[in-house]
């Protein structure tokens, strides 16, 4: 109760009253009330009168002797004291997490799976075509759509076609990419020597391998030494990814897909070529699941077959960096003084300087250029 | 899903596995007792105490008047001073007549009393229909676990198995707290009916014959898969089972989530599966309108909102009380079509 | 009784002062009930009390610090401030709890009973409840089964003929509630509330008869509660109990009897007894002091102490 209400006043000013004798009545929330007189005396002073509510605790009469001064008391119809702020934290309610702004998501039907996958993988969802009930977007949807774009060569002659579809989300996603990661490439050339006799022991035992496997597995083993390589941005999150699995770009006629060598890192270089011949098959006959194309956490684009010397490829987002390799070319090198003829490949190493600095970045490099120049010892 | 060491390869069914339990705890513990209607001389409507009275004697196998409140009060009673009461409640359909001993006094005495006494009290209450063995109708069909996940202070034990059943009930009885532990009707028969042991096998079980704790809020993954994540409790978890080996023929990889218990809640469990899955059906026997099936619906919802590929979706009875003719109960309660037909809306077979 | 008495009128003037958050039900008038009833009581016997128990709290070996300083809502009350008035327990003095579900003590008391039976000691429950709760189905289950059983159990029924504002006459065509009894095959007596040894006489035996084994009893003590059902009851429940009636009992008024009949029977002198009232007021202040210069309890802890485990 926080006030009451003075209904009436059953003694006069200038009354003579007793102790325990019935002053007012006075109204609650719930019922009618007497108050009593706390003392004999003569009542002076009806502060409020009839009709009035009157906070708890407030003076409402004054009971004394006749010609007494209570011209101080006025000053003591207090206010209630204060309420006790109450803390608005409650322990252990549950902190439901705050989705993320989506600029441009007005009434598009979508999963939340497939929002989340969205943002992570820098796809504009209003450009997808959902497959769901009601045309909803589904993760499924999304994962289709997250696709590592290359370097586009431009179109010859003069043929007019609108950029949509697939097309248009890859340069959509090139867009961001380049928009967003801060790209630096970095070039190394690699002594191939070992490689390729590691390569030529592996055919001669029946057991073929190609250089990109040699690649993967490389690539891998450097991952699990630079987790930081291994890592994804998003928004101002960075994840260091617990797996290591190694995208490997695969060139088709008007496509590019990148299915992904799951687990690289424990994998033997036998079970590489295994997972990537079948993988780089399924490419070719576009019967590759959306699950064997998600979860990629590195990227690697060989263009080398296609002589191409060296290129800065562009890095396939959320990932952190993306690895180019040319071709093997046979090529005049110092050794000891004197010029030998080997067998040489370089690596362009593209890298998002948003996460990893240059340092780290030629680190890996050189930790991977180190395990290709060693190849014949990796174990099987 | 971790396993005792099987000391014997003996199967038990739920009936024989509680009865164990009860038996067990009454062998280390003097100050565990056991009452209620029909427990003592019949052994329990169900069997679950059969054989005990023999053993330890009326004072600690007791049968009592029909005294709902006075059977929970008592146990209540005795808690507080010292003694470890299994009370039982012969239908769960019959806990309105005690509800304010179960909710007012059992659920609130330790936390009004600012934590200085503690109400061991286990009340045991039979759930569910008994479709296709018998109709049990309005007022032997009921499972009202829901409620009692609402009331604060309260544990909720909704084992599914054989072995989960013993396990929980031992914990249950040396947990200390009070706790309802929910047994539906339909486990305890499989051992004498053959016409539910073929459908469901998995209602009888190993059991190990030592004495053994399931901790409260530890869910168990029934059957793992990928495509859809399918939460079930109690009789539900045997029509999920069905239902998610048939439609691993068709190439639909389902995943059986067993809480075992309501409170607490194993979330972790839940939204890891989820996480994975992407989409979830919460199957449970109770009327639809703020039952489990609604409250872990929502946990789902908070805290995996972000990796729902679908919205969750509910198998639950329809909101009426549970008719006596078999065909209307069969479409009123949940049964196997209705768990397909949810699963066959979010995952398309392959 | 006096330091209930003055605990209680205490509790009034805090209350109109705004120093109680909760509801208050006070046990002005009906004292001898509580004193006479747990004087028979050994520390290691057990109570179990009502919305209006701080007088059975008290007579049980209470202590006012902790007692007080529970109403006022603070950490260092009987139940650390979750309780308040209607749900106070000290586990350590047999007091089992308080319940404001009127009836809802009665087949506890038998539970412990039976807790007692089946552990072979000789302690006793004392189960306190009011007119109303006797007319409710846990009083007959409860009773059946204490009866059926022959729990150590004695069931103190307060009469004070109303329950809130309904008369026990307009309840029950039992003049005494007593007489319900029979019908559970257990023994009973009706005794005169006002009378603090005429109860302490009565329970006193039925104690003895409970802790031979002998079964429970129903001791029926008719008596009066001076002020309304709750502090803010209009006119202290005049609304519905005559001002003459109120006044007829409180002529009864069970201290100021047995303060006569000891200044008569030349045990005491009045010097005693009012050093005996002064000491109270000393101690009730005492126990207001402890109260408010207490901490009140930790919002963070607001979930604490729920589950054992």
């Amino acid at each position: 109760m926080e006030e009451g209400l003075v209904a009436k006043w059953l003694k006069h000013e200038g009354d003579t009253v007793s102790e325990g004798e019935a002053l007012c009545e006075v109204e609650t929330e719930k019922t009618t009330d007497e108050i009593q007189a706390p003392a004999s005396g003569t009542l002076l002073k009806i502060v409020h009168e009839a009709g009035k509510a009157v906070p708890v605790n407030a003076v409402i009469a004054v009971i004394g002797s006749p010609g007494e001064d209570i011209s101080y008391i006025a000053e003591l119809s207090a206010a209630p004291s204060p309420a006790v702020a109450l803390p608005t934290e409650r322990p252990e309610v549950t902190r439901v997490p705050a989705a993320e702004a989506e600029p441009l998501a007005e009434r598009v039907r979508i999963s939340p799976s497939a929002r989340r996958l969205a943002r992570e993988r820098g796809i504009d969802i209003s450009r997808i075509k959902g497959t769901g009930p009601g045309g909803r977007i589904v993760a499924e949807d999304i994962l289709k759509a997250a696709e590592i774009p290359k370097a586009v060569p431009s179109a010859e002659g003069y043929k007019s076609t609108s950029l949509a579809g697939h097309r248009k989300v890859i340069a959509d996603r090139l867009s961001l990419s380049a928009r967003t990661a801060v790209h630096v490439p970095i070039t190394m050339e690699v002594d191939m020597t070992s490689a390729a006799k590691l390569k030529a022991d592996r055919e001669m035992a029946g057991a073929e391998i190609s250089y990109n496997d040699l690649i993967i597995k490389v690539v891998a083993k450097a991952l699990e030494e630079f987790p930081r390589v291994n890592t994804m941005l998003l928004g101002d999150e960075l994840r260091t990814m617990d797996e290591v699995n190694v995208g490997l770009a695969v060139g088709l006629e008007d496509d590019l897909l990148v299915p992904v060598v799951k687990n690289a890192n424990r994998l033997s270089l036998a079970e590489i070529s295994k997972t990537a011949n079948t993988l780089i098959e399924k490419a070719r006959s576009h019967a590759l699941t959306t699950k064997e194309m998600s979860g990629g956490t590195f990227t690697i684009s060989n263009l080398g077959m296609y002589e191409v010397d060296l290129f800065a490829p562009v890095i396939n987002p959320p990932e952190t960096a993306i690895l180019g390799v040319g071709r093997i070319v046979q090529k005049p090198v110092v050794v000891e003084g004197s010029v030998a003829i080997k067998p040489v490949t370089t690596l362009t190493l593209v890298f998002d300087h948003r996460v990893v600095d240059g340092v780290l970045a030629a680190k890996f490099l050189q930790r991977v250029k180190q395990l290709l120049e060693s190849a014949q010892k990796l174990a099987a | 899903m971790r396993r005792r060491k099987m000391s014997e390869t003996r199967e038990l069914d739920f009936a024989e596995a509680i009865r164990e339990a009860i038996r067990q705890e009454m062998l280390r513990d003097k100050t565990v007792f056991v009452m209620g209607e029909d427990v003592g001389k019949f052994g329990g409507i169900f069997g679950c105490t059969k054989g005990l009275q023999e053993e330890f004697g009326e004072q600690r196998v007791r049968d009592t008047p029909i005294s709902e409140t006075a059977i929970v009060g008592a146990a209540v009673g005795a808690a507080v001073t010292g003694m470890h009461p299994i009370a039982e409640l012969e239908f769960m359909d019959f806990i309105g007549c005690c509800m304010d001993q179960v909710f007012n006094q059992m659920a609130k005495i330790r936390y009004m009393f600012g934590g200085s006494m503690k109400v061991p009290v286990v009340l045991r209450t039979p759930c569910g229909s008994r479709y296709p063995v018998a109709c049990g109708a309005a007022h032997h069909s009921q499972s009202l676990e829901a409620w009692f996940m609402h009331v604060p202070g309260l544990k909720v034990a909704t084992p599914s198995t054989p072995y989960d059943a013993k396990g929980l009930l031992i914990s249950a009885i040396r947990g200390e707290d009070p706790t309802l532990f929910v047994e539906h009707k339909l486990l305890y028969y499989a051992k004498r009916m053959p016409r539910l042991r073929e459908p469901y096998p998995t209602l009888i079980g190993k059991v190990p014959e030592e004495p053994y704790v399931i901790p409260f809020g530890k869910a168990d993954i029934k059957r793992p898969g990928e495509d859809i994540t399918l939460v079930a409790t109690m009789m539900m978890i045997h029509k999920a089972l069905r239902v998610a080996e048939d439609l691993s023929k068709k190439g639909i990889s389902v995943e059986v989530v067993d809480p075992r218990t309501l409170v607490p809640l194993d979330k972790q469990t839940i939204i890891s599966s989820v996480k994975k899955t992407g989409k979830v059906i919460v199957a449970s026997e109770d009327a639809r309108t703020g039952g489990v099936a609604a409250e872990i619906a929502t946990v789902i919802m908070e805290e995996a909102f972000d990796y729902l590929d679908a919205p969750v979706r509910r198998v639950s009875a329809l909101d009426v009380p549970i008719p006596y003719a078999p065909v209307l109960e069969s479409t009123v309660v949940p049964q196997e079509r209705h768990i397909t037909e949810a699963v066959l809306e979010l995952v398309e077979p392959k | 009784m006096l330091r209930i008495r003055r605990f209680e009128e205490k509790l009034a003037e805090e209350s109109a002062q705004g120093n109680i958050p909760g509801l208050l039900h006070l046990y002005v008038g009906e004292e001898a009930v509580a004193v006479g009833a747990c004087s028979a009581l050994r520390k290691e016997d057990y109570i179990t009390s009502t919305h209006r128990g701080h007088g059975h709290c008290i007579a049980k070996g209470g202590d006012l610090r902790k007692m007080m300083a529970e109403l006022f809502a603070k950490e260092t009350g009987y139940c650390k401030g979750r309780g308040g008035s209607m749900h106070i327990a000290a586990p350590e003095i047999g007091i089992v709890g308080c319940s404001a579900i009127a009836g809802a003590g009665i087949p506890i008391a038998a539970g412990v009973g039976l807790s007692i039976q089946m552990r072979k000691t000789d302690q006793v429950c004392l189960s306190f409840f009011g007119d109303g709760a006797s007319n409710t189905g846990a009083f007959h289950e409860g009773m059946n089964m204490a009866a059926l059983w022959q729990l150590p159990v004695i069931y103190v029924l307060e009469n004070n003929r109303y329950a809130i504002s309904v008369p026990a006459a307009r309840s029950t065509k039992l003049a005494n509630i007593a007489d319900r009894a029979t019908a559970y095959g257990m023994a009973s007596t009706v005794i005169d509330g006002m009378d603090v040894l005429s109860v302490y006489d009565a329970v006193s035996k039925a104690v003895e008869r409970a802790r031979r084994g002998e079964g429970p009893t129903l001791v029926e003590c008719k008596t009066y509660r001076f002020r309304g059902h709750h502090e803010g009851d209009p006119k202290r429940g005049e609304t519905y109990r005559s001002r003459e009636e109120i006044e007829e009992w409180e002529k009864r008024d069970a201290i100021v009897r047995l303060g006569d009949r000891l200044i008569k029977e030349k045990k005491a002198t009045q010097t005693e007894l009012d050093a005996i009232s002064q000491e109270t007021l000393r101690e009730i202040d005492d126990a207001v002091a402890f109260a408010k210069q207490s901490p009140a309890p930790k919002p963070e802890d607001a979930t604490s102490n729920l589950f054992v485990s």
